[in-house]
C-alpha cells in the first residue's frame, strides 16, 4: 500500500459559495483591521505627541494619498467585519442558517459592506 | 450529437509520481440530459482503466461523491444541464482526503469522525417487549438528519475539516451526532455532550455553510450544529 498518496485540494479548482466568499471575507477583513489599528494607534500617538507632531498627521492625510488609502481600508474593512459579525450572531439565534437564507444573509453582508465602504470614501474625501 | 470536453482527474499510484488532468472528448446523445455517472461510464468504454466508486446509481449508496465543475455532489443524480459548462465538464475526487487511483478517495478519517461520535443508540434501561415507542413529535425531531447517507460531500467541502480533519468531527458526524442528541430514546445526552465539549469538536465550524450548499440530500449541518453548540452552552451554565 502506499503511504504517500496526493491529495485534491488545489483551491482554484473549488467553486465557493456566496456564503463562503462572505467568511473568508470576514477573515481578511478582521486582518487588515488587526493591521490597520497599528497604524492608526501610531499616527494618533505621533498626534497626540506634540503641535508640530499633530500638524504633521494632519499634512499627511491631506497631501499623501496612500495614507487616507490606508484609513479608508481599515474603515471599509471595519465596516464588513462588523456586519458579518453581526450576521455570525443571528445565525447563532438561528436566523440565517438555511441554504436560502444563508446566501441572502450573506449577499445583505456583502452589499451593506461595500455601501459602508463608499461612504467611508466620501466622508473622507 | 453535441460534443463534451471532460477533463478528468487521473492517479495511478503504481505508474505515476504525481496526479495529472486527462481530457477527454465525448459525442453526447442528442435530446437527453444525461447524469455525469452516465458519462463516467461512456469515458470507462474508451479507457478502462478509470476508476470510480458506484453502486445503487440514484443517490441512496453515497459511492459516488466527487468534486464535480467545483461543486462536491453524487455523480448519478448532477445531470449535465446543473454542471456543464462551456460544453466542459471538469471531474476531481473528494477534496482533503488521500487519493488511492483516479477518483477514488480514502475515506478512513471521515469514518473515524463518524465513529467518534457513537453512531447508535445508548439507552441502558431493560429492553421491553415491543419497539421503543416514540410520539410522533419526537419522531418528527429526526427528519431532515437520519437521511444522510455518508457520502462525504459535506465534510470534504468544509475548510474546517480540510485544514483539521483530525479535530474537527465535521459536518457529516456532527449531523450525526445531533440525530442522536435528539433522539427521545437516546439516554447519553450528558456523555455525548462531555465527548464534544472541546475547543475543536464542534466549535471549529466557522458557519461557512459549503456543507449545506453541497448536500446531496438536501440537509443542513449548519443548523445541527448550532443546536448542538446551544446544548453545549446550556449545560456549561
Amino acid at each position: 500500500m502506499k503511504t504517500n498518496r496526493p491529495v485534491n485540494m488545489d483551491l482554484t479548482t473549488i467553486r465557493l459559495p456566496i456564503t463562503a466568499i462572505a467568511s473568508i471575507l470576514h477573515r481578511i477583513s478582521g486582518i487588515v483591521l488587526f493591521v490597520g489599528t497599528a497604524f492608526l494607534i501610531w499616527a494618533l500617538g505621533l498626534s497626540l505627541s506634540s503641535a508640530q507632531g499633530f500638524e504633521q498627521v494632519s499634512q499627511l492625510i491631506s497631501s499623501v494619498f496612500w495614507f487616507k488609502f490606508i484609513i479608508w481600508g481599515t474603515l471599509a474593512a471595519l465596516g464588513y467585519h462588523l456586519v458579518a459579525g453581526v450576521r455570525h450572531l443571528l445565525m447563532d439565534l438561528g436566523l440565517g442558517e438555511t441554504k436560502e437564507s444563508g446566501a441572502l444573509g450573506s449577499q445583505i453582508s456583502l452589499v451593506v459592506g461595500v455601501l459602508l465602504a463608499i461612504l467611508a470614501g466620501v466622508w473622507l474625501w | 450529437m453535441s460534443q463534451l470536453t471532460v477533463s478528468l482527474y487521473r492517479y495511478n499510484p503504481e505508474s505515476d509520481q504525481k496526479p495529472r488532468m486527462q481530457e477527454f472528448q465525448l459525442d453526447l446523445p442528442e435530446g437527453k440530459d444525461l447524469m455525469v455517472l452516465d458519462v463516467l461510464a461512456l469515458l470507462k468504454e474508451q479507457d478502462t482503466s478509470i476508476t470510480y466508486r458506484r453502486s445503487c446509481r440514484e443517490g441512496v449508496c453515497g459511492s459516488d461523491g466527487m468534486n464535480i465543475s467545483g461543486k462536491n455532489g453524487l455523480a448519478c443524480i448532477t445531470s449535465l444541464s446543473q454542471v456543464v459548462k462551456n460544453n466542459k465538464l471538469v471531474l476531481r475526487p473528494l477534496p482533503g482526503l488521500p487519493v488511492i487511483r483516479d477518483l477514488v478517495v480514502d475515506m478512513s478519517l471521515f469514518y473515524k469522525q463518524y465513529e467518534r461520535i457513537q453512531p447508535y443508540l445508548i439507552n441502558n434501561s431493560p429492553v421491553p417487549s415491543i419497539e421503543r415507542l416514540q410520539s410522533p413529535e419526537d419522531r418528527a425531531k429526526l427528519d431532515g438528519l437520519y437521511e444522510c447517507i455518508l457520502c462525504a460531500c459535506c465534510s470534504t467541502s468544509c475548510p474546517s475539516f480540510w485544514w483539521n480533519p483530525e479535530k474537527f468531527v465535521g459536518p457529516a458526524g456532527l449531523l450525526q451526532a445531533w440525530r442522536f442528541l435528539a433522539d427521545s430514546r437516546d439516554q447519553a445526552t450528558e456523555e455525548r455532550l462531555a465527548k464534544l465539549d472541546d475547543p475543536f469538536s464542534v466549535f471549529r465550524c466557522r458557519g461557512i455553510m459549503n456543507c449545506v450548499n453541497v448536500c446531496p440530500k438536501g440537509l443542513n449541518p449548519t443548523k445541527a450544529i448550532g443546536h448542538i453548540r446551544s446544548m453545549l452552552l446550556k449545560q456549561a451554565t
